[in-house]
């Protein structure tokens, strides 16, 4: 087992890396890739485990960070409390969405995602009393433990620090779903519906619940987000994102623990190097996830397998 | 997302206290019908693709904003009049139809139904930002003779060029009908529709096929935009707007089923009109996502199609 | 109904519009029991075999199992009260090993969820435990346990069949559902089956088998029910079937003049 030393490894090292460098931007980045990786994580349990694909995450990721931002507004609550509840509320909107869309798999499914995420962002644009329309809100104030007042994160670094602590605990939470019997109901259901179902697998339930968790956690990514830009806008939830979230999934490696990961960092290096080349640089991730559709299904993480000579057995969903 | 509308004809303020004015009311309907004949164009050509080859072209709206750019383009760099210039924009996009189904679909026809389904996602952010890069990202106007004409019927006041959108998306809609009714390909892909397999045994050409339906659906699509680009601003982020009134169109009548794109797209179009002038603008934008999922939580398989269920 | 019996299907009825496919058929199965139904291509074995499964609801009729109502019940459910089913084409986690397509099986019978994974509590060790066992166990009832680490799709046929008997009794349900399993199989491999079959009786599991193939039927059942056009039209000891007149006549019959 290599993973046992290699594992603590990296760990180490990802608690190390704020003190390598005192730049405050080398951080910033850090903690939007830990953000993006809990995102791309969150939405690789639809893709990846329960194998269908959804065009709406980007929403949740909004839901979360408006419910903090608003909570933490006009009731103090910028802590611990109002994580809970924007986990709690874009859990709730996921159910109710999978509640209605889960009935349909396949790429109608993936429509219906995409018809909500807007829903909810047309909304999140006009609703402007709630939300402040297109404009977004501003000063959002820093993450307490119990609100406003005591100690608050601040600076990019503690940031880090949460963020990294999230993705750590949910990727061991996705590592333990793989050994246990909703995680093996999840891939039968990915694998094959109706076998699952003759083995005494609800189908509609499982997905539903996978669902509902990834759509609760990137409501706590969303929630970190706004507390620690303090300042949001619809766009979060736009077209771009949604692609952004998918391409993170897919070119890392769909149905894995690191994909997600190495796809966020990808994402964010690329974004940062590119910085230069304008909108050529969304070309760019464009061609990056079609050439990684066609020529690499199993994403950057298969490709190391490959390399490494280790027998594959392709988690990700049959092609 | 407020496309279609910018240079749309006035909307008369809800006037709650009087009883229903039915002149707005008309001029309403009127306005919701041309609408609604631009979002059958675009849902058409994703309905065909889906119907025959079980593909969801999630690119489909970039050729329509492909179709208006390119009419501006040939409009300013080749001095073309307007109706030529739309007819050339409709004709280069539906061969670039070509050049697309045998980069991102044609290649892919055997795998999983989300590589498709991606690699049309990939293709769609291409054209986006691509477009972005290459056309700027300020919005233009298509210039058209018939967009500051009027037509007026009684009271009811339409601008030329919205006539002419909904009188040429009637006619090509009929002539794609009897096209695909009675034609030697037109019967090849209904074929090819109900068993790729068995047509391909029975000597459908399935290659053929592929290229003719995406050469429709991507002409179809530029069509509506070259119709409805001297309507509105364009810009290239459009084609995502387009493609999601396609989809609650195309959910909404059904995926595959033609019948149900051009009654789905023109309630749509009368559904958002009515809402904009009585209710909100804002309400007017997510109504039609509402009625979708209303539509499914009543019939999952859409009014007039079907659907894989879990 | 009896203590003894297991599956009771009273007047079962199905029709697709104006077609018959079923018609007022009672079957009654014992615990412990290999029950057989035969009858020739389209005679509505499918259908038959489908509705006790949960596919589809039938038009009329009742099926109960082990003493509950289940006429029209989902198949997730049936299978949660102990009824697992093989399907006519193969059907298996194509991209998974062969002992995880086992390991998935035994959902019905584990109960720790996610959080106890997370904790990595005593009940989660425990019955992870009794998932690898019972994963073995059934890989080892069909000759299968070396290749536990093979992807499934990388089996030969007669192993993918063989695997599709494990995932069902990895899931030790009380009554087995067996869709034509012997399609496609040589004598050899039919008379493995055979044995195979038989083994699943003995471990406790009633069994009922849909299949054309006669002698795999005539092999190992307790009891054989002749189904034709939908009619069910003889109900005995294997060696009685094959005599009774009308079976010769419709089954046999017909088969000969195939042949």
């Amino acid at each position: 087992m290599s993973n046992r030393i290699f594992l603590p490894l990296v760990i180490a090292l990802a608690l190390a890396v704020p003190f390598f460098t005192a730049n405050t931007y080398f951080h910033h980045l850090m903690v939007l890739w830990m953000l993006f990786s809990l995102l791309a994580l969150s939405l690789n349990v639809i893709i990846g485990y329960i194998g269908e694909l959804s065009f709406g995450h980007a929403a949740f990721f909004g839901i979360g960070a408006y419910t903090a931002a608003i909570v933490g507004m006009n009731f103090g609550l910028a802590g611990i409390p109002g994580l809970l509840l924007a986990a709690v509320m874009a859990g709730l909107f996921g159910f109710v969405i999978g509640y209605v869309s889960l009935r349909i798999v396949g790429p109608q499914f993936a429509i219906l995602t995409l018809g909500f995420g807007s829903i909810i962002y047309t909304i999140t644009n006009y609703w402007v009393d709630l939300t402040r329309g297109p404009m977004g809100i501003s000063n959002i104030q820093p993450l307490g433990l119990w609100g406003e007042g005591g100690v608050a994160l601040t600076g990019a670094r503690g940031y880090y620090y949460l963020t990294l602590f999230l993705v750590i605990a949910f990727a061991y939470a996705c590592h333990a779903l793989l050994n246990s019997r909703t995680g093996r109901a999840f891939i039968a259901t990915r694998e094959n519906a109706p076998l699952a179902a003759s083995l005494g697998i609800d189908v509609f339930r499982i997905k539903l619940l996978g669902f509902v968790v990834a759509t609760a956690v990137a409501g706590v990514a969303g929630a970190v987000y706004a507390h620690y830009l303090t300042v949001i806008t619809p766009d979060v939830m736009s077209l771009q994102y949604v692609a952004a979230l998918i391409i993170m999934v897919i070119v890392g490696g769909r149905g894995t623990i690191a994909g997600p990961i190495i796809g966020a960092l990808i994402y964010v290096v690329l974004l940062e190097l590119l910085r230069a080349l304008g909108p050529l640089r969304l070309v760019i991730f464009a061609a990056l996830l079609t050439a990684s559709v066609i020529f690499l299904p199993g994403g950057i993480v298969s490709l190391w397998r490959r390399l490494t000579g280790e027998e594959t057995k392709p988690r990700e969903a049959a092609e | 997302m407020n496309h279609g509308r910018a240079r749309c004809s006035a909307r008369p303020s809800p006037d709650w206290g009087e009883p229903v004015d039915y002149i707005v009311l008309a001029q309403q309907i009127a306005n919701g019908l041309v609408n609604g004949m631009t979002y059958v164009l675009i849902a058409t050509g994703l309905t065909l693709v889906f119907g025959v080859l079980h593909i969801i072209n999630f690119a489909h709206g970039e050729f329509y904003m492909l179709g208006a750019f390119f009419t501006y383009f040939a409009a300013q760099l080749l001095g073309l009049d307007y109706i030529s210039a739309a007819v050339v924009a409709t004709l280069a996009v539906a061969a670039l139809g070509i050049l697309a189904n045998r980069l991102f679909f044609w290649p892919l026809r055997r795998e999983h139904e989300f590589t498709i389904l991606l690699s049309s996602l990939g293709l769609a952010l291409l054209l986006t930002n691509g477009g972005e890069l290459l056309f700027g990202a300020d919005p233009k106007y298509v210039d058209s003779p018939f967009a500051d004409s009027i037509v007026q019927a009684g009271q009811l006041v339409v601008t030329q060029q919205r006539v002419l959108i909904f009188v040429v998306g009637a006619v090509i809609l009929l002539a794609l009908n009897l096209f695909i009714r009675h034609s030697r390909m037109g019967k090849m892909m209904r074929a090819t529709a109900q068993n790729p397999e068995g047509a391909a045994l029975t000597g459908v050409n399935i290659r053929q096929v592929y290229t003719v339906t995406f050469v429709l659906a991507c002409g179809l699509a530029a069509l509506a935009g070259a119709l409805v680009g001297p309507t509105a601003m364009i810009f290239p982020t459009v084609g995502s707007w387009a493609v999601l009134k396609g989809f609650i169109v195309v959910i909404l009548g059904g995926l595959g089923s033609i019948p149900g794109a051009l009654i789905g797209g023109l309630s749509l179009g009368v559904i958002e009109a009515l809402a904009g002038g009585y209710i909100s603008l804002g309400f007017a934008q997510a109504i039609g996502y509402a009625i979708i999922i209303i539509v499914l939580l009543w019939r999952p398989q859409g009014l007039f199609g079907t659907a894989r269920r879990t | 109904m009896n203590a003894e019996t297991i599956l009771s299907v009273a007047g079962l009825t199905k029709a697709f519009g104006g077609l018959t496919a079923v018609k007022d058929v009672d079957l009654e199965l014992n615990r412990g029991e290999i029950l057989g139904v035969i009858g020739p291509n389209g005679a509505g074995k499918t259908t038959f075999f489908n509705v006790i499964a949960g596919s589809m609801p039938p038009t009329a009729g009742t099926v109960h199992f082990k003493g509950t109502d289940c006429t029209g019940m989902r198949a997730d459910r049936m299978a949660r009260l102990g009824m697992t089913r093989t399907f006519q084409i193969t059907s298996l986690f194509p991209a998974l090993s062969v002992i995880e397509n086992v390991r998935a099986a035994t959902y019905r019978f584990t109960k720790t969820g996610w959080i106890s994974s997370i904790l990595r509590n005593g009940a989660w060790r425990d019955e992870e435990a009794a998932v690898d066992r019972a994963a073995i166990e059934a890989l080892e009832f069909v000759d299968l346990a070396h290749r536990a680490d093979a992807n499934a799709e990388a089996l030969s046929y007669g192993e993918q069949r063989r695997l599709e008997i494990a995932i069902a009794i990895a899931a030790k349900p009380d009554l087995l559902l067996l869709d034509e399993p012997a399609a496609g199989m040589n004598p050899e491999e039919g008379q493995r089956l055979v044995a195979m079959i038989r083994g699943i009786r003995d471990t406790g599991i009633s069994i009922l088998l849909v299949e054309h193939h006669m002698r795999v039927v005539m092999g190992v059942c307790d009891r054989v029910a002749v189904i034709d056009h939908g009619e069910k039209i003889a109900d005995g000891k294997p060696a009685d079937v094959v005599n009774n007149p009308d079976v010769i006549r419709v089954y046999l019959g017909r088969e000969a003049v195939n042949a």
